[in-house]
């Protein structure tokens, strides 16, 4: 493990009644560094975390989390955790001052120090106008965010975020994100877990990719998308359907699978090498007979590589 | 242990703001003990209110004291309301049209009878559905039977013992009077004999006189003879020397006259007879000895009839308030559902909110966790035990025992019990669905065979044996121990400790049972 890095996570293995949940799962997070962990549903990003935060112990392979092993010294590993559940995780009989005390003495904080950490979170995700609210009467994003303060209040040295954004108003989200990055900024390292992958994109210094319990790819965005993405894609409508090969012989680009039929005409996705082949790919379709009644021009970005990696079926 | 505290407070804290939670620890208990209370009033026969009182018609057809006696009494009974009617009939009416399960009748001539000594008998209409009532009823009269045969017995003892008493203080004047007599007689017989012995003394006295006076008048007699018997020695002295003289012829001198012989002289006082009173000796009195005469006790027949007297052997009272069977009873029932169902869905919602995976990801140990819910319920438990105690003492009368203080052990122990058996339950189920009704059987199970609802006694023996595994069974024996049976704190010793043991034995199976459920 590096000097900066935090999280060390090497072959991890783990089966839950004699299904493989996690194989041979490997990535590492240094200090400052926001990772984040996508997958479909059901593809271990839960189940790693939970790995990370001890509640569960792997069957095989290293964890390594601030130093500690998760398997041999799970205490020390926790007092350098901070995480934040998928499911909002507070009291809801209490107020967010209260979840907030509570949980920074939980975390060991104690009398002005915990009186400052709370402030600070209150602060932090701008509930400190509703700071004696009981919990239930707040809003979804408002529970969001307080989720979100109340796994990094005490500045743990790793967070751990599980889908921290779920369900949440534009505004709440950004207040959220920039949380996230606030946390890498201050110099920890922050594991990320998200299905949205426009978040993982923005917020992200690289994201690891899982499916079916194990990393399909791994690195920055960027150079996920530049690695296994398409480049420029344009999408045509037509009114009538483009004749088989309208495309053969023109340098411009490459069809990218067969044409559909879809409510709105006869649409035909091309992959182009530069933008400059849009106007040639157009001219083309519109010399072959086709109607062009629109078109769409997009860049390849993380979805696309998610997608063209894991497939389009749905999971469960 | 540093996250114990706010661990600790955060429960109280959670307890606190459910409102619910708080209403069903304090208010329901209190509300079902009053129903259930009231309800069951007439169950042990003693309504402390009244409010439950059986009707009772009653005729007093007898018209004498008896019959008012009885009426006097049965008015002050709280457990009925008299009903006083003019016939039987009207009475046996009320009994078959349902307005009373039981109406009494006093038949003319009954004291009359008892006055003679002749069996005599009250006659009771029942409704035979009316079981329990007719049960009530009929214990009340046996007990108001015996109250007045135990009265008439005492009057005629009372009576008998005034009699003997007059007897008794007419003997002891009598005895007296024949003492002071025979001192009377004693002292004029002593007198009579000190008489005599003056007599006797002036006798002496006058017989030395007569002896004295007559030797001074002999004394010229004694004298002359004296002289007499000098002259006849010189004269016989003379005569010798004559007829000395005389010589030969001294035969023919004639013998002298003889001198007659003196009377031998003595003393007056030795030769006057002895003058002897001949007066009759007193007899002695004879020694009076007048016995002090003890009158026998009045007849058995006379004495108070057998009766039986109940004593606590604890010193409480011998009859039973409902309140003391329902508020411990009660209250153990709803310890153990505050306890059993507040620790475990107390752990149901930490797992539902995701906070106790949360804990579990800091720097929070589950055993601090479990100790910290269980150690505010127990709390929580205590106060809530100590709270229905006291309202039941307020509102309802119940005995405390000679040391209240020592309540609180049995109340430690199963609080104790029902909190560590929650978290079994909490290990034992999957999910909320499950552990309530799984929770609500085990609880019903337990209070009803650990004798919370009825005395454990109604139970068959082998279930009575079955019940010594609940920790029920235990709180119970203690509660009516130092409740009921005012028994000292030492008696609640031995079931504290079965179940704080039972108590410890649930925590270590659900410590497993949950660490094995969050696997």
């Amino acid at each position: 493990m590096g000097e900066m890095t935090l999280v060390e996570v090497r072959g991890l293995r783990l089966a839950l009644g004699g299904r493989t949940i996690l194989d041979d799962v490997s990535f590492a997070i240094s200090a400052g560094e926001v990772v984040g962990l996508l997958g479909p549903n059901g593809a271990g990003k839960t189940t790693t975390l939970s790995v990370l935060s001890t509640l569960r112990r792997p069957d095989a392979g290293t964890v390594v989390v601030a130093g500690h092993s998760v398997s041999d010294a799970p205490a020390a590993v926790r007092s350098a955790l901070g995480v934040v559940p998928q499911s909002i995780a507070l009291y809801p009989s209490l107020s967010a001052r209260e979840n907030l005390w509570f949980f920074a003495r939980a975390a060991r904080l104690r009398g002005g120090a915990a009186r400052a950490a709370v402030d600070r979170a209150l602060a932090l995700v701008g509930l400190a106008d509703r700071a004696s609210d009981v919990v239930a009467t707040f809003s979804g994003g408002m529970q969001r965010r307080l989720n979100l303060a109340c796994g990094l209040l005490h500045a743990p040295r790793v967070v751990l975020l599980d889908e921290a954004t779920v369900g949440v108003d534009p505004q709440s989200r950004e207040r959220i994100l920039d949380a996230v990055r606030g946390q890498a900024t201050r110099g920890a390292a922050v594991l990320f877990s998200t299905h949205l992958l426009e978040e993982a994109e923005r917020v992200c210094d690289r994201v690891v990719l899982l499916d079916h319990g194990r990393v399909i790819a791994s690195g920055t965005p960027a150079a996920l998308v530049h690695e296994l993405g398409e480049g420029l894609r344009l999408t045509l409508v037509t009114r009538d359907p483009l004749p088989a090969g309208w495309l053969q012989g023109a340098a411009a680009g490459s069809a990218a699978g067969a044409p559909v039929v879809t409510p709105r005409g006869h649409e035909a996705q091309v992959t182009l090498a530069t933008l400059a082949d849009a106007a040639l790919v157009l001219e083309r379709a519109t010399a072959t007979g086709g109607d062009v009644l629109e078109f769409h021009l997009h860049q390849t970005d993380l979805q696309d590589v998610f997608l063209r990696l894991t497939g389009r079926e749905l999971r469960d | 242990m540093g996250a114990l505290g706010p661990l600790f407070a955060k429960d109280l804290r959670l307890l606190w703001r459910d409102r619910a939670g708080l209403f069903f620890l304090m208010i329901a208990p209190m509300v079902v003990i009053a129903v259930a209370g009231f309800s069951l009033a007439n169950l042990y026969g003693a309504d402390p209110s009244g409010q439950t009182a059986y009707e009772l018609p009653f005729v007093n057809e007898d018209g004498g004291t008896l019959g008012r006696s009885i009426r006097e009494r049965l008015a002050n009974e709280t457990s009925v309301r008299l009903q006083p009617v003019a016939t039987r009939a009207e009475a046996e009416d009320l009994v078959r049209r349902k307005r009373a399960g039981s109406a009494l009748v006093v038949p003319a001539g009954t004291e009359a009878a008892l006055d003679r000594g002749e069996p005599a008998r009250l006659v009771l209409y029942v409704d035979t559905v009316k079981y329990l009532e007719r049960l009530n009823v009929r214990a009340k009269l046996s007990e108001l039977r015996e109250d007045l045969a135990r009265e008439r017995a005492t009057r005629l003892a009372d009576d008998a013992r005034a009699e003997r008493e007059r007897v008794a203080q007419q003997l002891g004047e009598l005895r007296s009077r024949t003492l002071r007599a025979h001192d009377e007689l004693e002292a004029a017989w002593n007198d009579a004999a000190k008489r005599r012995r003056g007599a006797e003394a002036s006798i002496a006295r006058a017989r030395d006189d007569v002896a004295q006076a007559l030797d001074a008048r002999l004394a010229p007699l004694r004298a002359y003879l004296d002289q007499l018997a000098a002259k006849r020695r010189a004269f016989e002295d003379w005569l010798a020397e004559l007829r000395r003289l005389a010589g030969s012829r001294a035969d023919a001198i004639p013998p002298p006259p003889a001198f007659p012989e003196p009377p031998p002289m003595v003393s007056a006082a030795g030769a006057l007879p002895k003058l002897a009173l001949e007066l009759p000796a007193l007899p002695a009195l004879p020694k009076l000895d007048v016995p002090d005469v003890a009158l026998p006790p009045p007849p058995a027949a006379v004495r108070a009839s057998l009766g039986v007297d109940e004593v606590n052997v604890g010193g409480g009272a011998v009859t039973m308030n409902t309140f003391d069977q329902n508020v411990p009873g009660f209250a153990v029932t709803f310890i153990l559902l505050g306890m059993l169902l507040g620790v475990s869905l107390g752990l149901v919602d930490e797992r539902d909110w995701g906070t106790l995976d949360r804990l579990r990801a800091m720097p929070v140990s589950l055993t601090q966790v479990l100790v910290a819910k269980l150690g505010a319920r127990f709390c929580v438990g205590v106060a809530q035990m100590m709270v229905l105690l006291a309202v039941g003492w307020l509102c309802f009368g119940v005995s405390l025992g000679p040391e209240p203080w020592a309540l609180v052990l049995p109340t430690i122990g199963i609080v104790f019990a029902g909190a560590a058996f929650g978290l079994v339950v909490a290990g034992a189920t999957r999910s909320r669905e499950a552990l309530l009704p799984v929770g609500s059987i085990v609880i019903m199970t337990m209070a009803a065979v650990g004798g919370c609802w009825w005395p454990i006694d109604l139970e068959p023996r082998w279930m009575r044996e079955v019940a010594l595994a609940f920790p029920t069974t235990w709180a119970m024996d203690a509660f009516n121990d130092l409740m009921m049976r005012h028994r000292r704190h030492e008696a609640a010793l031995v079931p504290t400790a079965v179940m704080l043991t039972y108590g410890l034995v649930y925590l270590a199976a659900g410590v497993a049972l949950y660490r094995r459920r969050l696997r």
